[in-house]
């Protein structure tokens, strides 16, 4: 089990550093449509961010509320894709065929550019709840995480 | 909307297994019954898709609106079409089934259902996809998937399902090897692109190494003999709700995707250095085939000498595919069929046999002809003759297209093959009929009444094997159009 830590230095970098590395990763999600990055790396970043809130704080902690919330995000990620997919064939085009998108006002290279940033947008949220997921369920058992909610409650 | 059938049938499963934990939150009771709705517009779906593959022909999904070769495509053909209602009859069925013997921990974890959906799914895109890398990314879906459900009943499955995930990651990796060795060679992935480029590369060591590769990966997936050691091992611990599924759709999905690598990618005749390919891959089928089931006669538990003989059939259906022609083409493919539907009879079967009577192996049975519910003996006896392959039922059907195209192209052993495996199956089923109606000494067993859902996916998987039987010559020429519209 992973206690918070009591450096007061650690603790002070710790609430500078997380917010950046999250608007980082946020960042190079968006960057990825013109260069090096996407929705994976951008995933991993956040990912790393929040990892950290919990190594920092502990997983009961307020400033890791975060991290402990989006263990309950499992598949959200990928029901974005899909339903971003899913909105293409409603639109009457193949599955992920961003023409279809169907967004009023928007010329088909525009509808391009949302239909990707909201699929990658569905890859990162995926790739930031399974790093985490793994972080927690490699350091604490089952039954901690639920004894920690009940103290903080 | 009927052109978008392919990825709906993947979509349905996928979104709503996914969806599930989120949905269930409050009610976990939702459950079972989200998962056996989904399993019903499935075998909706693929029955659609079916219609729509007879009327129109083959059809090509281009994801994202990307035709192939610069996209990923979709292959929608009669195989497909007819394995993806396979699969999701079989998904159906299983489930009803599971209703009875699914125990409360496995019931109570959401995973499980989950598991199940995902799988589908996964075994959906491996049928379609005619891209090699997108048969590995779904190869996995449906093995991670596998792993897990092997494993979800908890203790000694655990240690199986860890074995299972060892073997089955490395084959996966020697697959993602071999299609890396195809990509280098040619600088595309597409099975319809590779069949142009192939032909004259044959002779590149580069080439053979990844079909090789691809094969032995795809051989541990599909439990070819000798690759096969993590399947009795898993089927015998694993829940016994989900043995049924799993016996009877991973390893044939896993075959699909070998027989399509191989139609489109091996021309009949070709040989590397001086060894026809085909015949080897057909050697292999008749080593898997006769030793499968000389391993099956051997066995005392139930639930391993019927993994055997799934072990046996594999074999069995790799000689119908290899033999060069379209008979025996259309018998391994049908073979296939009907395996899926008998597999997912045994393990039902046995399952049901486990609950009510406790009895695991051929001493626990002696007697149970004279007690037990008709439903069990009458399906029983149903997939014995479908097993051994005695008319009507489809196995006879499917073995006899074999053995005519292994005269056809006068390969004797396999021929010989195909009828000491049918000798087999009958000895191990004798073995298991004499203990079944045989007088037990002294132990009094109790006359059981198997409940309602057992007795529907008893009659559905009883009534399927020989309805196939029926509708052999029927479902062998729709296969058949696959071939003949140039390359599956």
């Amino acid at each position: 089990m992973i206690q918070p830590h009591d450096s007061v230095i650690v603790r002070t970098l710790g609430h500078i550093v997380i917010p950046v590395a999250q608007l980082f990763g946020v960042y190079v999600l968006v960057f990825g449509q013109y260069g090096p990055g996407g929705g994976f790396v951008g995933g991993v970043v956040i990912a790393a961010s929040m990892i950290m809130a919990i190594l920092i704080f502990g997983i009961g902690s307020e400033d890791s509320a975060l991290a402990k919330k989006i263990l309950h995000g499992d598949g959200l990620g990928l029901l974005i894709f899909a339903g971003v997919g899913g909105l293409c064939m409603i639109g009457g085009g193949q599955f992920l065929n961003y023409s279809n998108l169907g967004i009023p006002s928007l010329d088909e290279s525009s509808q391009h550019y949302v239909g990707i940033l909201l699929t990658q947008l569905g890859v990162a949220v995926d790739v930031a709840v399974t790093g985490v997921s793994i972080a927690v369920s490699l350091s604490f058992e089952e039954d901690e995480i639920s004894q920690e909610e009940v103290t903080h409650d | 909307m009927s052109s978008n059938l392919p990825i709906l049938l993947f979509l349905v499963p996928f979104f709503a297994g996914v969806s599930m934990p989120i949905v269930t939150a409050k009610r976990r009771a939702l459950c079972s019954r989200i998962a056996l709705g989904t399993a019903i517009v499935m075998v909706v779906l693929a029955t659609l898709n079916l219609r729509v593959v007879m009327t129109q022909g083959p059809i090509e999904y281009a994801l994202g609106g990307w035709t192939a070769p610069i996209g990923i495509a979709w292959l929608n053909d009669s195989i497909a079409a007819v394995v993806v209602l396979t699969v999701s009859v079989v998904t159906l069925l299983s489930l009803i089934y599971g209703r009875l013997v699914v125990t409360s921990d496995l019931e109570k974890n959401v995973p499980y259902y989950t598991l199940i959906l995902v799988m589908v799914s996964g075994l959906v895109g491996i049928v379609f996809a005619a891209d090699l890398f997108n048969v590995f990314v779904f190869l996995e879906v449906a093995a991670l998937t596998g792993y897990a459900l092997v494993g979800a009943g908890g203790g000694k499955a655990l240690v199986y399902a860890f074995r299972y995930l060892l073997l089955g990651s490395f084959g996966a990796t020697l697959y993602l090897l071999g299609l890396s060795h195809l990509y280098v060679a040619t600088g595309t992935l597409n099975m319809a692109d590779l069949a142009v480029r192939l032909p004259e590369l044959m002779t590149s060591t580069a080439v053979a190494g990844g079909l090789i590769y691809m094969f032995l990966g795809l051989s541990i997936k599909m439990a070819l003999i000798p690759l096969h050691s993590w399947l009795p091992d898993a089927y015998t611990n694993a829940p016994s709700a989900v043995t049924p599924f799993l016996a009877s759709t991973v390893t044939k999905v896993a075959l699909v995707a070998w027989i399509r690598i191989e139609y489109s990618l091996i021309a009949p005749n070709v040989e590397v250095s001086a060894v026809p390919v085909l015949v080897l891959l057909e050697e292999l089928g008749v080593i898997a085939a006769l030793i499968g089931g000389a391993l099956a006669l051997i066995q005392t538990d139930l639930r391993r000498m019927f993994a055997y003989g799934g072990i046996s059939h594999i074999g069995l259906i790799l000689i119908g595919v290899s033999l060069g022609n379209d008979t025996g083409f259309a018998g391994g493919m049908f073979y296939l069929v009907n395996d899926a539907i008998m597999q997912a009879a045994l393990f039902m079967i046995i399952g049901t046999i486990i609950y009510y009577h406790k009895a695991y192996t051929l001493d626990d049975i002696r007697g149970l002809g004279h007690h037990t519910s008709p439903w069990l003996t009458g399906a029983l006896i149903i997939v014995a003759m479908a097993m051994v392959g005695l008319p009507p039922t489809g196995g006879f059907f499917g073995k006899w297209n074999i053995v005519l195209g292994a005269l056809e192209a006068e390969h004797y052993l396999a021929a010989f093959t195909v009828v000491a495996s049918t000798l087999l199956t009958l000895g191990y089923f004798l073995k298991v009929f004499a203990a079944w109606f045989l007088q037990p000494q002294d132990v009094e067993i109790q006359s059981i009444e198997v409940s309602n859902s057992i007795r529907l996916s008893l009659g559905v998987v009883s009534f399927a094997m020989i309805a196939l039987g029926f509708m052999s010559d029927f479902v062998v020429q729709f296969l058949l159009q696959s071939v003949s519209s140039g390359g599956i």
